[in-house]
This record gives C-alpha cells, sequence and structure tokens, in this order.
C-alpha cells in the first residue's frame, strides 16, 4: 500500500516536473480566472455598504416630528404657524437615538426649531445698516454639535451632516456662542457680510439685544437662502422654549426596501417581527426611534429613501452580474484549459494503462494532478484579486473591501470544481482509450 | 509563376482544413475559450454604454431635480409667475422627456361638511393633478382619471381633518369657496403630507389669481452635466424667473453617478483585460503541444516562416469564428442581463460587434505567438524523441 501511495505522489510530482511549462500555463490561466473571480466578488459583496454611504449626500432620510402637532402650514419650506401653536419636543432626549439596535447606522442628526423673528443688521464697525427689517424666518439647528452618549463618549453631528449640499462661505457658528450664519439672498437684500452682525428680536422690542455675529454666508439652493441659521439654544431663547425643539432630521444608513420589508410588521409571525426588527430596514430604523423618542412620529423621507432603494438595489443586481458573467468566462477559459492539458496526454494515458493501471486509478492521478494545480493557481488568483479589489476600491471609493474568507472559499471551490469538470470529458474519452493503437502512434 | 502561387496557396488553405480537423476536441476548446471571452466582452460592453445612460434615467426616482420660482423672493413671499412661463420651458433633452408640474400655494379653511371638522391647512393647486411617482400609498387601481373636483390629500393632513376616500371636502378662502372628492393619499415625508392638492384651476380661483403660479417643478432626465447645461440655458430663455436645481438631488446625484460610473468602467475594464489574459494563457496552452505538426512540416521543407504563418491564420480563424459565435451570445445576454436589472432590455449597439470580434481575433493571434519559439525546432532530435 506504502509504495502504490509513494509511487502515486511520484508520478504527480514527475508531472510536474516534466512538463513545467505547460503546468506553469494552466496555472496561469487558472490564477487569472480566480483573479477575475476573486476582484469581482469582493467589490460585489463590498458595494452595497460603499454606495448606501455615498447616498448619505443626498442628506437626511427620516425626519421626526410631534407625534400631537397641529397641522403645518409650510409653504416653499417656511412654517407659518405660530410660535405657540402646534408642539414641541424635548432636545434632552435626543442622545437615546445613539442607543438604538441600529445605533450605528445612524451617521447624523440635527434638530430644527424654527421662529419668526425682527432682524436689525450692524456693521462690523457697530454701525446699524437698516431699520428693524420683520418676519426674517430664523431656523435653530446644532452646526456640529457634541452630543454626549450614555456611554461616556461624544457624537459630533449636526446640519453640515444631515445636509451635507449646504455650502457656506466662512464657517459655521460655534452651537453656544452668539453668532449665526446668513442665507445668501437675504445677505444680499440687508448687505450684510461675514464679519458684520445682527440683532434679533420677538415681540415688542424694549432694548436691542446684544447681536450675533455673522461667520458664515449659508448658499442652501433651497428656501433656507433667505433665512437667518442659528445656534438651537439661541433660537429656543428667542422663542420661549428652551431646551425644545420642532423637527429633526436623521440621516441611517439603510438596506433597500424588499418585499419583506414592505410587509405590515403588524402582521408578521414573532420570528419575521425579529427579522424585520433585526435588519436595518428604514422602517424598522424608524420603529427603533419612536420607541426611543416617546411622543414622537417618524416618517420616511419617501423621496430620498426610495429614489436610493432602487438605485442602490439596481446597481448591486447589475454588478451581481458582471461578477457572474465574468466567473463564467473565468471557468469557461480555466475549464478549456485543463481540458486541453488532459486531451494532450492520450498518449501517456494509454502507456499508463498498458501497464496495468485501472482507467479508476488513470482518472484518479490526473484529478489529483489538476486539484493541486487548482489549489495553488486558486490562491495566487485570490490573492491577485484581492490586490486588484484593493486598487477599485481604493480609486472609487477611497477604502479597500475587506477581504473575506467567504471569497476565499468560494474561489478555491471555484477552481477545483471547474478543472475538474473541465477534465471530466477528456478524461472519460481517455478512460475509453485502447492502449495498443495509442502506443502503436496511430 | 502565377500557377506555382496558386498550388502554393490552395496547398495553404488544405493544410488549415487539415489542421482544423485533425483534432476535434483541441478545435473545441479553443473554439470555447475564445467563444466564452468573447461572449464576455461583448455582454460588458453592451451593458456599460447602456447601463449609464439607464441609471440616469433611475436617477429620477428622486423627483423633481428643477426648480423655477418667482425671482428675488423663492419661497416666503406672496409673488406669483405667469402661468404661460411654461410655455418656455424646454420639453425635450437629450436624456428623454422634461415632464412639468406648476403648482399654486395658498392656505385655506378645508371642511369636512358632514362632521363639520375644519382645519386651516396648505392648499396646494397642481397641474397635472396625480404627478407624484413617489407614492407608494397611492392605489394604482383607484387613480381615477384627473378630473377637476378631484383632490389628493396628504397624509397628515387626511389624519388631522379626518376624511376617507371618496369624501367630499370644502375648501374656502375669504367668501371664495371649492369643492372636491379626495381620490387619493399622498405619503412622502416632506411637506406634502400636510397639505391638499387640489386642480390648479380651483386654487387660482380661491386665491383669485387667475393664470398665476406659484413655481414651477421639473423633473429633468440626463446626466448632471446635462442637467447643469439644461438649467443655464432655462435662466437665459426666461431672464424673469429664477431657475434653480434642487442642489440636494442634484449634487449628491453628480457624486453618487460619478462612482457608480466609475465602479462600472473599471470593473468591466479588468474583467475584460483579465479574461483577455486567461483566455490567452488557455490558448497558449494547447498551442505549445503542437511541436509535432510543427516539427513535421519543417521535416518536409516548410520555411520557418510559412509555419508560422499557416498558425497564425489558423489562430486568426478560430478568432474570427470564436468572436462571432461569442459576439452574438454575449448580446444575447446582455439584453436578457438588461431586462433582469432594469426592467428593459438593453439596446443592442452595433459597434460592439466588430469591437468583440477583432479583440478576440487579437488574442488568439497574440496567444498563437509562442509558435515562434518552435522556429527553433530540430525537427530531427523531435522525432527521435529527445525534445
Amino acid at each position: 500500500m506504502a509504495t502504490t501511495d509513494s509511487m502515486f505522489l511520484r508520478l504527480v510530482a514527475d508531472s510536474f516536473g516534466r512538463r513545467p511549462r505547460h503546468k506553469l500555463l494552466t496555472g496561469a490561466a487558472l490564477a487569472l480566472g480566480m483573479a477575475v473571480a476573486t476582484a469581482a466578488l469582493s467589490v460585489a459583496l463590498d458595494v452595497g455598504d460603499r454606495l448606501a454611504k455615498e447616498f448619505r449626500s443626498l442628506g437626511a432620510n427620516l425626519v421626526v416630528t410631534p407625534q400631537a402637532d397641529s397641522l403645518p402650514l409650510e409653504i416653499g419650506g417656511v412654517d407659518y404657524r405660530p410660535v405657540n401653536a402646534g408642539a414641541y419636543l424635548p432636545e434632552a432626549d435626543l442622545p437615546k437615538l445613539k442607543t438604538i439596535f441600529w445605533h450605528n447606522n445612524v451617521i447624523a442628526f440635527a434638530p430644527i426649531l424654527e421662529v419668526r423673528a425682527m432682524a436689525l443688521p450692524f456693521s462690523r464697525e457697530g454701525r446699524q445698516l437698516a431699520s428693524w427689517i420683520a418676519d426674517v424666518p430664523v431656523v435653530g439647528t446644532w452646526a456640529d454639535h457634541a452630543v454626549p452618549l450614555p456611554d461616556g463618549g461624544e457624537f459630533h453631528t449636526g446640519i453640515a451632516k444631515t445636509n451635507p449640499w449646504w455650502h457656506i462661505e466662512g464657517q459655521w457658528f460655534s452651537d453656544d456662542g452668539r453668532e449665526c450664519a446668513v442665507g445668501r439672498a437675504l445677505a444680499q437684500k440687508i448687505h450684510i457680510e461675514v464679519g458684520d452682525s445682527i440683532s434679533l428680536a420677538v415681540g415688542r422690542v424694549t432694548k436691542i439685544p446684544a447681536p450675533l455675529k455673522v461667520t458664515a454666508i449659508l448658499n442652501s439652493g433651497g428656501p433656507e437662502d433667505e433665512s437667518l441659521v442659528v445656534p438651537l439654544s439661541y433660537a429656543q431663547w428667542l422663542a420661549g422654549r428652551p431646551g425644545q425643539y420642532r423637527k429633526l432630521y436623521v440621516s441611517a444608513l439603510t438596506k433597500p426596501e424588499d418585499a419583506f420589508a414592505r410587509k405590515d410588521p403588524k402582521a408578521m409571525t414573532p420570528a419575521e417581527f425579529d427579522r424585520w426588527y433585526c435588519t436595518p430596514y428604514i422602517s424598522s430604523i424608524a420603529l427603533q426611534i419612536q420607541q426611543e423618542l416617546p411622543g414622537t412620529e417618524v416618517r420616511v423621507i419617501r423621496r430620498v429613501a426610495e429614489g436610493e432603494g432602487q438605485i442602490l438595489t439596481h446597481v448591486e443586481m447589475l454588478l451581481w452580474l458582471v461578477t457572474l458573467a465574468a466567473m463564467l468566462a473565468a471557468a469557461l477559459a480555466v475549464g478549456a484549459s485543463s481540458a486541453a492539458s488532459v486531451i494532450e496526454r492520450q498518449a501517456e494515458i494509454g502507456l499508463m494503462k498498458a501497464l496495468g493501471a485501472g482507467s479508476g486509478t488513470v482518472g484518479f492521478l490526473l484529478a489529483a494532478e489538476q486539484l493541486l494545480l487548482a489549489f495553488v493557481g486558486g490562491g495566487i488568483g485570490y490573492s491577485l484579486g484581492i490586490v486588484l479589489a484593493r486598487l477599485l476600491g481604493e480609486r472609487i471609493f477611497g477604502a479597500a473591501p475587506e477581504p473575506t474568507l467567504l471569497v476565499f472559499l468560494v474561489v478555491l471551490g471555484l477552481a477545483a470544481i471547474v478543472t475538474l469538470l473541465g477534465s471530466a470529458i477528456p478524461l472519460r474519452r481517455a478512460s475509453r482509450i485502447e492502449p495498443a493503437p495509442i502506443l502503436r502512434g496511430e | 509563376m502565377t500557377e506555382r502561387r496558386e498550388a502554393n496557396r490552395a496547398m495553404f488553405w488544405r493544410i488549415l482544413r487539415r489542421l482544423f480537423g485533425a483534432n476535434r476536441g483541441r478545435l473545441f476548446v479553443m473554439l470555447l475559450a475564445l467563444g466564452a471571452g468573447a461572449a464576455v466582452t461583448a455582454a460588458l460592453l453592451n451593458l456599460q454604454v447602456d447601463a449609464k445612460r439607464r441609471l440616469t434615467t433611475e436617477f429620477r426616482a428622486f423627483g423633481p431635480n428643477v426648480v423655477i420660482v418667482p425671482k428675488g423672493s423663492s419661497s416666503s413671499s406672496s409673488e406669483t409667475l405667469p402661468q404661460s412661463i411654461i410655455q418656455s420651458v424646454p420639453a425635450d433633452v437629450p436624456g428623454g422627456r422634461v415632464t412639468a408640474l406648476s403648482a399654486l400655494y395658498l392656505v385655506a379653511s378645508v371642511s369636512v361638511p358632514p362632521s363639520g371638522k375644519s382645519a386651516s391647512a396648505v392648499v396646494a393647486g397642481i397641474n397635472p393633478l396625480f404627478f407624484a411617482k413617489v407614492d407608494p400609498s397611492a392605489n394604482p387601481n383607484r387613480s381615477a382619471s384627473p378630473s377637476e373636483n378631484a383632490c389628493v390629500a396628504g397624509v397628515r393632513f387626511a389624519k388631522q381633518v379626518g376624511v376617507e376616500q371618496d369624501r367630499d371636502l370644502v375648501v374656502a378662502s375669504g367668501d371664495r369657496r371649492e369643492s372636491c372628492r379626495v381620490v387619493s393619499f399622498r405619503q412622502t415625508g416632506g411637506s406634502e403630507d400636510n397639505r391638499l392638492e387640489i386642480d390648479l384651476r380651483a386654487a387660482q380661483r380661491l386665491a383669485d389669481l387667475p393664470e398665476r403660479i406659484s413655481m414651477i417643478e421639473l423633473i429633468v432626465p440626463g446626466t448632471p452635466a446635462e442637467i447643469q447645461n439644461y438649467v443655464a440655458d432655462l435662466q437665459k430663455r426666461i431672464p424673469d424667473a429664477e431657475v434653480r436645481p434642487v442642489r440636494q438631488f442634484t449634487e449628491g446625484e453628480a457624486r453618487v453617478y460619478s462612482r457608480i460610473s466609475g465602479l462600472l468602467t473599471a470593473t468591466v475594464g479588468i474583467v475584460l483585460l483579465l479574461t483577455a489574459l486567461c483566455v490567452m494563457a488557455a490558448m497558449t496552452n494547447v498551442a505549445i503541444e503542437r511541436k509535432m505538426d510543427v516539427g513535421l512540416m519543417k521535416a518536409i521543407g516548410g520555411a520557418t516562416r510559412r509555419v508560422v504563418r499557416l498558425f497564425l491564420a489558423e489562430a486568426a480563424l478560430l478568432g474570427l469564428a470564436g468572436g462571432v459565435i461569442g459576439a452574438t451570445l454575449g448580446i444575447l445576454l446582455s439584453i436578457v442581463l438588461g431586462k433582469a436589472v432594469f426592467g428593459v432590455a438593453a439596446r443592442p449597439r452595433l459597434i460592439v460587434y466588430p469591437v468583440t470580434v477583432g479583440l478576440t481575433m487579437l488574442v488568439a493571434i497574440l496567444s498563437a505567438f509562442p509558435l515562434r519559439r518552435l522556429a527553433s525546432i530540430r525537427p530531427a532530435s523531435l522525432f527521435r524523441g529527445e525534445a
């Protein structure tokens, strides 16, 4: 038995040693094919997360409002309700957003409190630029706010993150300073620049309040171009609503909705509900936020969320199909290569059979050779593919996909299956070979 | 002299035919490798061009991306535009057709006659009503044909006022009143949830602003650059109004689009390159097995150049056959894939066909090149079994 084994190994080793060039080429075809498969697979596995992050440049996809609110009279982004109408939400609850099950998926949030106030602009030197301007929309929010987390850390968030399309000239105000940003259109109207200042007041003015310094001109491309953006705490003071806000924008990384996500959570079985709850669908994140922030209504901003979901699904599908096509082509070429290597060895097979080897032994020997080649070629191809995927990922998304064990196993498995399948047909034919004619050279 | 050349040529083709016929297994393997490469090349090239165009259409799921508002005051004032301005909006762009929506906003008091419940709400007069694409709650079977007294209620508005489907509402502003029937609901997560949408003419009567509108929303298909050009062009056409891209979407889109199209190009490029190399390796593997053929030809007096030319011709023919078969399969594949991904079959592009066949032939010829090394073969030692 031991001699048969050592003879077997010797035959395999001999085959590699005798025809190094040939084996090298088959191996190269294998390695290249598997590199295609690895690169395409790694990118396809990673692309969903990366693109989901890119889509967050569209801004918030959830909006939180008080449940008991009156109907907002909002035209062109401006709420015409008086300050004392409608309900408010406590700012102190906000750190809880980072305690929900999918807290890592909540990448930014910003509370909003809108007030209408009178404004009095001053120049840099303190000269009054105009008389009181009535009815200026004032948006109170966080620019870059450090939210203390229950676990002791801090989370930096604010409007700059939830609305990344807001461009500012200058710099964002600090959240506790007496500073503000002025919308582009408003700044033009009242001839104000960075460095000037503005006093704000609500109701009857008895004494001109200390002015806010203008640190930025805001260009939002929307209705905010006509407003003043001030720190949330200042807007709360103006509105006489300390510690309260009216609207909260949340930007969360989500998984595109599929048929399962659209099922009514109330109609789900407990097992289904668990699965739904533990998947970062936008609807399950909305529910979790609602559970954390009592008295709120969390709505999905459909325009953002659905467009995003649709495009993500399609791009992912496209990439998977490209991956499949690439793997198929690689498999065919590798299969062809291994088929060729068996076809050319008919004389050798004939000789082995003439010397008394059974068809099974011959097949086993060749299969062992091909498998060895598959593992070596597949391994090299995998490393090559990982490097490629890394290059691709870094160029396109600025971050390389993590190499995963899954891809490695799939690639090795694919290499083995493809080479064996490729050799199977010629091997079957070879097993029917009559040794005598081959050896006679016919 | 000519006769000899004729005979030579006839012999050349004859040998070529025999080369093909000699080993069916080998022929099949070579065609398989070349055809597979060609199929993937054709499918990816065809899909890549199509997918990018398709994506820009997909982005329109985000809804309007350009708005036209009265100049100087974007929203808070009550300035309006003449309704006729919409006639100066060009309807055709390279990426498809522009969809437009005119709207007039007012705050009115809305009441539900039987219950007498009433609330003050934003009423949007919209033309065409039933514009919204992003509307999961709209029941497609029920979306009645737009009639003058139909209206669409935002979900929060509906909850607050307590209306149901097919209920009649009375909208009043000052001493003017209009009635309408709720035909569907809208949920967008935006300000649309809080308002009632009625026909534009009814809103104009309510506000006593005939032929006036507050804004126009446009859905402009195309790449980010095309949209930018469109906005600039439109602004020139209507200097009296302000044309603004909805930055939230145009900017986000530009970012995402450049990422996706880069991803597609890079993936397709790498896959094609590696596939070519892989096919080449497989083909070379076959080629170096042909020492015997080369040796024999040289032994009976074939010049190295001629022998090599023979094999190159064989490779070119194989590449042609593999390319033609593979490209056909690949284009069919891309049509199926396009249908699976975007629901619309990818349009086959004729240019893909010659490009693929040409590339396949090139790969085939390149992979036959190691045969040049066989020029150094000494036939005698080959036949003695020494090589």
